[in-house]
């Protein structure tokens, strides 16, 4: 049955590519027409759910929520990305989505700018394209599903480990905190743009402390590395108060090298973003007290979901707000609520915050399961 | 000796540029079975584009390899070149295509580095190109420092006529970027099978004392292959960067592989002395189609696409292997005795 | 003595030792014993992995496939453990898939005489692809606390476990292939396969055997791997095959066969992987960490080629020296 949708929308898909750009356009207007009063029904379609890797814990989870959503809503969410975090293997990865016709995209970008032009073509095939986790050019998209602005994550992490170090005693507004960032390269959009915003803000909140490298350590997203640029850092500078891990893998890799050389949260304040699964034996050992991370489940979903309704000819303008079936009600907010100064199209444009980030600690860890 | 070795190895480069073009067909046959659409011209050429550094890099490194070296640093150079014209072009104020031409010098001297090293010091190839590969992905990241850009963000903007290079379809079906590839096919093929250069490329692959001693310069030669791969990367990463509207520093990180695999499955000996342009070329479309086709008209997920490709390598070379010695036997050979033929 | 001097691997030991002086000079804090230890200690999955390849280049070949087959050997070791098996199944089930591949690269190179390079690199993407296929892309997480901690018990002061099994399985290693009949038949074929067989070495059993034990080597790096880290990405040891290449070469082995020593091997493992860790004593940006680490590769292997071929040509001027002056009868 399901074959056979897909067959037909194929056909259909084939069809108007054929026409060319000027007919799927009339057929979306079409569609568009059918839609005005009563959103159309989403069932049934194909949304190609793109990560910027496969294999990472976190894109893995995004993509098992993305899947388990959509198996009660009715489409299809066929997960498609390349082992390599790389730009030209995820427009290779699009343009075979496309190829192939699907109804939607909604992809976590490895790069601000690279991927705009898969997209337009895209977008000109009849794709609806909604992107989640990173961002493309707003011109590129309709949607963002955006697990916040990077002020509120770089707030985020400085403040989980602000308050850790008052946790074990030390005066955050007075101390000289010793610290650094431990993440996985500088090539990478999202992790420094957080970096970036929460250097900013120690700098205006706490102008005591002081970060022992304006350069940051990467470890590449190599475990083997993780571990062992974390055991050097803990090595060269005997002193740190805190190591922030934007990073899903520099995490558990930095707790894992606190534990080879016996230190626990008493003596460093670990923190960052991983998944709660990665990091609860280390919290159960004692070595971190908190970290956090946002519902990626959740937000897969809601990307999946959006990409879907636009495809199905939905419209949505900013300030709409949408109730998706068990998972709760969206508004799309303004682009520029991501990227100051941003233009937004009339429709189909604009930015989904997720409600809410989490941050996990001994007492909740243990109810959640990615 | 000569006289009669030359001809018969040709035989055999044909007989294997045949068996690939078969291996395209079949697989154009059977993807086009499964899923008409992959046959579109638009799908097809499209499907071209996302291949098209690895069929121009491929095409030189073939030059490298039948100098009995390797090129591992080729990828590298890619993504250096790549930020060299973005930086050259945004915050040096360099024309788009001076800034492409700087790019191109500057792999060609990295190239040159790394061919000094291996034919006038003796280092192992492997070796030098691995270390190459660290150096200059680590000086495109400093590249990128020198900008106002933040690494991170990519240089974008480019003007209308860069982007061109890969936008412009002829008879608005085939991209230009296959038209390039195309080009740099045919001046490769020239320049290995039909001038005295390839044949001294040859020469110093097959023998490198004979070679030397017959007069040619050999050291130079090897070095000149390294400039070479060197400049079709960045060729490469220039087009990539056109293709993709943004520059990054590390845009090239995941060819390596890829290149090396299209090259031997070329037909290409990666102990030197062998090898052929059409081959090469045709070994990086076989490898492409494939990668392509598959998920199209398969469903076979994109991280699992290693499995087949390792498979068709595995499988071309072994069966090659047992068509060169057919009176090969485990036991003669587990005996220690090899075969010759 | 004078051998100890001239061998390859000592010219490594010494610039591993000038390393630690003058990163010592410029931060005092990478003095300690502890800090010097530890980078010996932070080797080890690299340690095995090098001596693994020592025996396959030793014999004239190559085996890229050994980075797939430490994250294969370490998800399926892993993945037990998780599941309450014994750390002896696992270890037996990591060696299984060390071994397995080993058997297939050996017969594909030896027996189907296909060039390493080429039939490893294919046998490198078939292992990664089945990594991926076999963790369904997720990572395994959470092991048992008494596997992960093992890599932290210590043998001596400072000294792990691991790195101490490393150490006397590479001496071990060494020995064998020095000072055993047996063992010297690596060296013989990979510096004169045809020669080797011509005088009854069964060249292909031997590369075989390099092979198998390069995949065991592998598979136990895997074990390690998966204890010192605690959790397993399917990308784990992608690029290590590379690494421990360079590492080879750092430590004194010739890629052409013949030519080195597993314990050289196992100091180039050392100087390797403690480059990054240097990095960040010296103070110096991560962004800098590839461009240097390419810089003293580069530097070393040149350096290290150039003195040696000046050795091997004043080696052979001093034989040429010495068989006129036998014919001359001067000094017979």
């Amino acid at each position: 049955m399901r074959k056979g949708m897909a067959l037909l929308l194929a056909g259909i898909l084939a069809v108007s590519a054929l026409a060319g750009c000027n007919g799927a356009g009339g057929a979306n207007k079409e569609a568009a027409a059918k839609a005005e009063k009563k959103a159309s029904d989403i069932t049934g379609k194909t949304v190609v759910f793109i990560p910027k890797l496969t294999g990472n814990a976190f894109f893995e989870s995004a993509a098992k929520g993305a899947e388990k959503f959509g198996k009660e809503w009715g489409i299809n969410v066929d997960y498609q990305g390349s082992p390599n975090a790389a730009v030209a293997d995820q427009v290779s990865v699009i343009n075979n989505a496309v190829a192939s016709g699907v109804d939607a995209i909604c992809v976590s970008s490895v790069d601000a700018t690279g991927l705009d032009s898969a997209l337009k073509e895209a977008t000109a095939a009849g794709v609806s394209v909604v992107t989640w986790d990173s961002d493309v050019s707003d011109t590129a998209r309709t949607l963002m599903v955006s697990q916040g602005t990077p002020d509120i994550l770089g707030k985020m992490l400085v403040d989980m480990g602000a308050d850790s170090l008052t946790k074990r005693g030390k005066d955050i507004k007075a101390d000289k905190i010793k610290y650094c960032w431990h993440y996985s390269q500088a090539t990478v959009a999202d992790q420094n743009s957080w970096q970036a915003a929460g250097e900013a803000y120690i700098k205006k909140t706490f102008p005591n402390w002081e970060n022992v490298a304006p350069d940051n350590y990467y470890s590449e997203q190599d475990a083997e590395k993780a571990v062992s640029i974390g055991a050097s850092i803990l090595e060269a500078n005997p002193d740190i108060d805190l190591i922030i891990c934007n990073d899903s893998t520099a995490l558990p890799g930095q707790c894992k090298a606190a534990q080879n050389k016996g230190l626990t949260k008493e003596n460093v304040t670990i923190t960052g973003f991983a998944s709660p699964m990665s990091i609860k034996d280390y919290c159960n050992a004692g070595i971190i007290e908190q970290w956090g991370l946002w519902d990626c489940q959740v937000q897969g979903a809601i990307g999946c979901y959006l990409a879907a309704y636009v495809a199905a000819g939905n419209q949505l303008k900013v300030g709409d707000k949408l109730d998706i079936p068990q998972i709760g009600t969206v508004e799309v907010m303004p682009n520029n609520c991501l990227v100051e100064g941003a233009a937004t199209a009339e429709v189909n444009n604009g930015v989904v915050l997720l409600p809410e980030r989490t941050i996990f600690n001994k007492d909740n860890m243990n109810n959640y399961d990615f | 000796m000569k006289i009669s070795f030359l001809p018969k190895l040709k035989q055999i480069w044909k007989k294997w540029e045949f068996v690939l073009t078969l291996i395209i067909l079949l697989e154009i046959i059977i993807f086009s079975l499964k899923n008409s659409k992959f046959l579109m011209p638009r799908v097809l050429f499209g499907s071209m584009n996302d291949i098209i550094s690895i069929c121009i890099i491929s095409l030189f490194v073939t030059f490298v390899m039948i100098t009995g070296g390797i090129d591992i640093q080729a990828g590298s150079i890619v993504g250096l070149s790549s930020i060299i014209l973005g930086v050259a072009w945004q915050d040096f104020g360099f024309n788009i295509w001076a800034a492409s031409c700087l790019a191109m010098v500057a792999a060609g001297v990295c190239g040159g580095i790394s061919g000094f090293f291996i034919a006038y010091c003796g280092v192992q190839p492997m070796v030098v190109t691995l270390g190459g590969s660290f150096l200059y992905t680590g000086i495109g990241l400093l590249v990128s420092k020198l900008s106002a850009t933040e690494s991170y963000k990519g240089i974008g903007g480019f003007p209308e006529g860069f982007l061109r290079l890969s936008k412009y379809r002829l008879f608005g079906i085939i991209p230009f970027q296959v038209i390039i590839f195309l080009v740099l096919a045919v001046l490769a093929y020239i320049l290995l099978h039909k001038t005295r250069y390839g044949r001294e490329v040859f020469l110093a692959g097959v023998n490198q004392n004979a070679a030397e001693y017959s007069g040619i310069n050999t050291r130079l030669i090897i070095m000149s292959t390294y400039v070479l791969s060197a400049v079709s990367a960045s060729v490469a990463g220039i087009i990539l960067t056109s293709y993709l509207g943004t520059a990054k520093s590390d845009i090239g990180a995941t060819l390596t592989l890829p290149i090396i695999t299209a090259v031997v499955l070329g037909g290409t000996l990666s102990t030197g002395g062998k090898g052929s342009v059409p081959g090469t070329a045709l070994a990086a479309v076989a490898i492409g189609t494939l990668r392509f086709g598959l998920p199209l008209c398969f469903k076979v997920s994109q991280q699992y696409l290693d499995i087949p490709v390792g498979i068709l390598l595995l499988v071309i070379i072994i069966g090659r292997a047992l068509l060169n010695y057919p009176g090969l036997s485990v036991k003669t050979v587990i005996r220690g005795r090899i075969p010759h033929k | 003595m004078r051998k100890i001097i001239k061998s390859r691997e000592i010219n490594s030991f010494l610039f591993l030792a000038g390393l630690i002086f003058l990163v010592g000079l410029i931060n005092p804090g990478f003095w300690q014993p502890v800090t010097i230890i530890n980078c010996f200690n932070d080797s080890v999955v690299f340690t095995f992995l090098s001596a693994g390849i020592a025996f396959v280049i030793l014999t004239g070949e190559i085996d890229v496939s050994i980075g797939a087959v430490l994250g294969l050997s370490a998800a399926v070791g892993a993945t037990l453990l998780r599941d309450g098996y014994g750390i002896a199944t696992a270890l037996f089930a990591a060696v299984l898939v060390g071994t397995v591949v080993g058997v297939m690269n050996g017969i594909g190179v030896a027996v189907l005489n296909i060039p390493s390079l080429i039939f490893t690199l294919g046998v490198n993407g078939v292992v990664r692809g089945i990594i991926y296929v076999y963790t369904k892309g997720a990572w395994i997480e959470n092991l048992p606390a008494d596997f992960t901690l093992m890599s932290n018990r210590l043998l001596t002061k400072n000294v792990t476990y691991f790195y101490g099994a490393a150490v006397l399985v590479v001496i071990i290693g060494h020995i064998i292939l020095t000072r055993t009949r047996k063992g010297k038949y690596f060296v013989a074929v990979g510096d004169n396969c045809a020669g080797a067989t011509l005088v009854g070495i069964p060249a292909n059993k031997i590369k075989i055997l390099s092979y198998v034990l390069c995949g065991i080597f592998s598979s136990v790096a895997g074990m390690i791997y998966a204890s010192r880290i605690g959790f397993i990405t399917p990308s784990a040891g992608n690029g290590y095959e590379m690494k421990a290449i360079a590492a080879c070469v750092l430590g004194g082995l010739s890629l052409t066969g013949g030519v080195g020593s597993l314990a050289g091997a196992s100091i180039g493992a050392v100087i390797m992987s403690s480059i990054s860790r240097i990095l960040v004593f010296l103070g110096f940006s991560s962004d800098y960490d590839n461009t240097i680490t390419g810089f003293m590769l580069l530097a070393i292997v040149v350096i290290n080629t150039s003195v040696q071929n000046h050795t091997v040509r004043k080696n052979r001027h001093e034989i040429l020296l010495a068989r006129t002056a036998q014919k001359g009868g001067e000094k017979a």
